[in-house]
């Protein structure tokens, strides 16, 4: 029976142009989404790379510098030396020999990589620089570079498919079965069809299941052609394990909308109120509760004024020459191209640079960790009202999934300072031993490789966000189910 | 008639049900959001004025030093809200809120909010404007829908044509009703909102506040009457309330949501700014090519020839000036024209993306009064580009003073070879460069910035008032 009615309301539908141009409009959505988000991550990794080709690039002129220097040196005999100073080119050893030139002139770009699935949801990647510069200046500069775009659209938002999935398919939904039954109630068929040997939790069933059907063929249908055409590592586990979560997330979601359908067609009354219902509730949802939700983030844990931070850093900074540095050391700090040849003082200078850089760093590193602790407590409050609405926890979810979340690129900000500490280890020891930097050694540099968060804090983060999405769901379709034998089957 | 009709119209949308909820609702969230932004704002404010104040005394009393390492510890320009952040706060989560102004380096502005926010941040700022902007429509729409299809259905529209009245008449005494509804809710929140402000006086530029205020409410009036008279005329062309209500919920989603972030791609489409990584590395490439393509160390012994010429010596410590800061400010000066480009190429970039997304103004109203609204606020890009141009000019000045006086002031050392010897200056010379101020934009320059987005909503409302009478025209007796 229920196959029965199920085919001859896809029939019906098929039918309709409504069904037609809502499946259209949705099909047009997720392609323009797909292209607009490969877009995106395609601009990040191409920004990634022309800044660690030209970075790279400095380097490799260092290097070549000091294999020029190496082959005089074996021709015209004497000792490879280390470079004190800058020399005018030809004369003595070159820059590229001293491990701190190197190490502060130069930056050492490290990536987090997007997952396979970063164009689905932009997340905060479009905020967020996913390349950062390494080098002996301090993590409180690195940090400070932004990814260019314009304010006005980082404000309007992307339109990727997590912005799809989230606004516009619970749209869909609605539009498609808010008048489930009060349509047929209204033509007065309901009464009729009832009279059939079939119940109304058959019929309501139905044709929930044939729309879902629809619905959900065309948008997991042309979620798998965006990941063939803007997916990145579609030969790795990890890509298809997040996108069978992407799956399993937008199941989740999508049937809660329907289940809400469901849900005000039995309380309801006439379509048209039912519409207006269930407009005011998408509202509520979707836009109303995420913008409460994160005003009470903000309003409860704010996190301190950058101004005065940078008031208070510039103090630190006062307060570090005043102690480390005499006035003349300090000029040439800014400027060591400035020392005369030969002039002992350069290293001094170097050596002091860097032990200015360390005490400003740890001057001010407990105000940068108020920040990163407020913002922590911001998101922990996000997380526990998350069960609010279906909308935040499904954009935390696919964040998640697609790994532009704000927890993995902090992931990844530990690992850059932990890299960075390395970094300075490495071309201050060399530094201060003298030790004379060789061709050979540029190929010994510290590396930095991302290591991808364990997927057991990927699940712990995205479990509750399923999990509340299912419970949500189950609870919408238990009631109105409850409630339908008390049914009003005639219009009042 | 015409006012019988409206107040037939009024009392019942105010007895609905529909009505007590969605204006609750809607008062309840304006009030918060108007309240959470003025306690931001004036915070915010405060917490500039003072940073801009301090940033000022530390740049006096750095110290005794070198001036020119006087311009390496250089200066902090802080961005001021803009007048109405706390209605409207625009960009202001999204562009940066200090620009380091600093010897040999134009900076891009630090600091923006939303990176102190978490993620959902992103679903936007509960603001006045945001609510008006996307809120109001629907309150419109929930309030009028039925004005004609549900006349209609219930069989009444018949029997008020047969009374005589015009179609006309209807009309207008329609929008007349619907509109008392939606004022009733929405004046009273936001005189309250402008009273507060006013006794608060804690915001400057009050001198054309007035002014503002009165464009502002211009420009959301002519909206509220789009959305106003694009009900009624859905209500009287479609046949049921419910087709006419997904018909016009359908057209609120796409102005209010699909077509901002359309625009905004396709304008990031037509007008591509360069991702950070290639930016930086195209703009350092083009420093050290030299902007001609002559590099600057070239540029600079040329240079030296000339000016040894001109003085008619042959060695740096004959000349009349301190020579390494000459050879400082020159090399500042060949970065002028790369930064000028480069960064030029960025703000160009985003002024091209809003004219583009301007443009769809055409198939979205609220656009238009989305750019109107934050510019009008004070939150905008003009506004920002504005304080970037600003701290760049500053920074310049800065440097040029320093150098200009280290250039003077050290002429004794171009003899000298010996790093122990140097320069050194104080308070009084640091005191030549004037404190760092923001004049923002005069809001006729940017009323004029904005002239077609008013133009559009105007052409919006009346097209909208036109196929209202279009469609009222055409309700007839027979047909109903």
């Amino acid at each position: 029976m229920l196959k029965l009615i199920i085919s001859h309301e896809a029939r019906q539908m098929m039918r309709t142009g409504a069904l037609w141009s809502i499946l259209a409009l949705l099909v047009a959505a997720i392609v323009f989404a797909a292209w607009a988000g490969g877009r995106s991550i395609r601009r990040q990794v191409e920004g990634a790379q022309a800044a660690e080709t030209f970075e790279n690039g400095l380097r490799n002129h260092m290097r070549a510098d000091t294999e020029k220097y190496q082959a005089r040196v074996k021709a015209q005999g004497g000792e490879y030396q280390f470079a004190a100073v800058r020399h005018s080119p030809g004369k003595g050893p070159p820059q590229g020999t001293n491990a701190g030139a190197v190490g502060a002139e130069t930056s050492k770009y490290v990536t987090l990589p997007p997952t396979g699935l970063a164009a689905l949801s932009v997340g905060q990647s479009d905020i967020q620089l996913n390349y950062l510069p390494v080098s002996l200046a301090t993590t409180l500069d690195m940090t400070k570079n932004l990814e260019l775009e314009n304010p006005v659209n980082l404000a309007t938002g992307s339109f990727d498919i997590a912005f799809v999935v989230i606004f516009l398919l619970p749209i869909f939904i609605l539009a498609m079965s808010y008048d489930l039954l009060s349509s047929e109630k209204e033509r007065g068929t309901l009464a009729m069809i009832l009279a059939h040997p079939v119940s109304i939790r058959e019929l309501l069933a139905s044709k929930i299941i044939s729309r879902a059907a629809v619905m959900l063929t065309v948008v997991l249908g042309f979620g798998v052609i965006a990941l063939f055409a803007i997916g990145t590592g579609l030969d790795t586990a990890d890509t298809w394990i997040r996108f069978g979560l992407w799956i399993v997330a937008t199941l989740l979601y999508s049937m809660f909308w329907f289940a809400l359908a469901v849900l005000i067609n039995v309380y309801g009354r006439n379509s048209a109120s039912n519409g207006t219902v269930l407009a005011g509730i998408w509202l509520i949802l979707v836009v109303i509760v995420p913008q409460l939700v994160s005003m009470l983030a903000t309003t409860i844990y704010p996190t301190p004024s950058r101004m005065e931070l940078t008031i208070a850093s510039r103090a630190a900074q006062t307060d570090a020459e005043k102690h480390y540095m005499s006035k003349l050391d300090e000029y040439y700090y800014d400027h060591l191209e400035f020392i005369p040849e030969g002039d002992k003082k350069a290293m001094d200078f170097l050596t002091l640079s860097q032990a200015n850089n360390n005490s400003i760093e740890k001057a001010l590193r407990p105000l940068y960790d108020d920040f990163q602790e407020q913002l922590n407590k911001q998101e922990t409050l996000v997380q526990r009202f998350q069960f609010l609405s279906p909308a935040i926890m499904m954009q935390l979810a696919l964040n998640e999934i697609s790994g532009t979340s704000s927890d993995r690129y902090e992931y990844f900000l530990d690992q850059v300072y932990a890299f960075h500490d390395q970094w300075k280890e490495y071309f201050s020891t060399k530094f201060l031993q003298r030790y004379p930097l060789k061709p050979a050694d540029y190929d010994n540099f510290p590396e930095f490789q991302y290591r991808e968060q364990p997927f057991g804090a990927v699940m712990a983060r995205l479990g509750p966000s399923l999990l509340g999405m299912l419970i949500l769901f189950l609870g919408l379709v238990l009631v109105p189910f409850l409630a339908l034998h008390n049914y009003q089957v005639a219009s009042r | 008639m015409i006012i019988s009709i409206a107040r037939k119209e009024f009392t019942e949308i105010v007895r609905d049900g529909r009505f007590k909820w969605t204006a609750a609702i809607m008062v309840l969230l304006l009030i918060t959001a108007m309240l959470a932004g003025y306690q931001k704002y004036s915070t915010a404010t405060r917490i500039q004025q003072a940073a801009q104040a301090s940033t000022n005394e530390q740049w006096l009393n750095q110290g005794d030093k070198n001036p020119h390492s006087a311009a390496h510890f250089g200066n902090y320009a802080f961005k001021p809200a803009g007048p109405l952040a706390y209605f409207d706060n625009g960009i202001s989560n999204y562009a940066g809120t200090a620009v380091f102004m600093e010897a040999h380096k134009e900076n891009f502005a630090i600091g923006r909010p939303a990176t102190d926010q978490s993620e959902i941040a992103r679903f936007g700022d509960l603001s006045g404007a945001n609510i008006l902007q996307l809120l109001l429509p629907l309150l419109i729409i929930f309030l009028g829908f039925t004005a004609f299809s549900g006349e209609r259905e219930s069989g009444t529209l018949r029997q008020v044509l047969s009374m005589g009245v015009t179609n006309r008449q209807l009309l207008w005494g329609k929008a007349l009703g619907v509109g008392t509804a939606v004022m009733v809710v929405v004046v009273p929140c936001l005189l309250a909102g402008s009273i507060v402000l006013s006794m608060a006086g804690s915001v400057d530029h009050t001198e054309d506040m007035g002014t503002r205020i009165a464009l502002l409410s211009a420009a959301y009036l002519m909206y509220a009457g789009i959305f106003l008279f694009l009900t009624l005329a859905v209500s009287a062309l479609t046949k049921h309330a419910r087709t006419t209500l997904m018909v016009l919920i359908g057209f609120w989603a796409f102005t209010g949501f699909l077509m901002p972030k359309t625009a905004s791609e396709i304008s990031k489409f037509t007008n591509p700014t360069p991702a950070f990584g290639k930016w930086m590395a195209d703009m350092r490439t083009h420093q050290m090519r030299g902007f001609d393509g002559v590099p600057p160390f070239v540029k600079f012994a040329k240079y030296t020839r000339e000016v040894f010429k001109k003085y008619g010596v042959d060695k740096v410590a004959d000349l009349p000036m301190y020579f390494v800061a000459v050879r400082l400010q020159k090399l500042e000066e060949y970065d002028y024209p790369v930064f000028d480009q480069h960064y030029g190429m960025i703000r160009n970039a985003y002024a091209e993306q809003r004219r583009v997304q301007d443009r769809f103004g055409l198939i979205d109203p609220t656009l238009p009064l989305r750019s109107i609204s934050m510019a009008i606020a004070g939150t905008d890009l003009i506004q920002h580009v504005k304080f970037m141009t600003e701290a760049e000019a500053y920074r310049r000045n800065m440097v040029i003073k320093m150098n200009d006086y280290l250039s003077k002031a050290a002429v004794s050392l171009n003899a000298t070879s010996s790093s122990s010897n140097y320069m050194r200056a104080d308070e009084k010379v640091f005191a030549r460069v004037p404190p760092f101020e923001f004049e923002p934009p005069r809001l006729g320059d940017i009323v004029a910035e904005h002239r077609s987005n008013f133009i559009l909503l105007a052409l919006w409302l009346a097209a909208a008032i036109g196929i209202a009478l279009f469609a009222v025209n055409r309700i007839d007796m027979e047909r109903n």
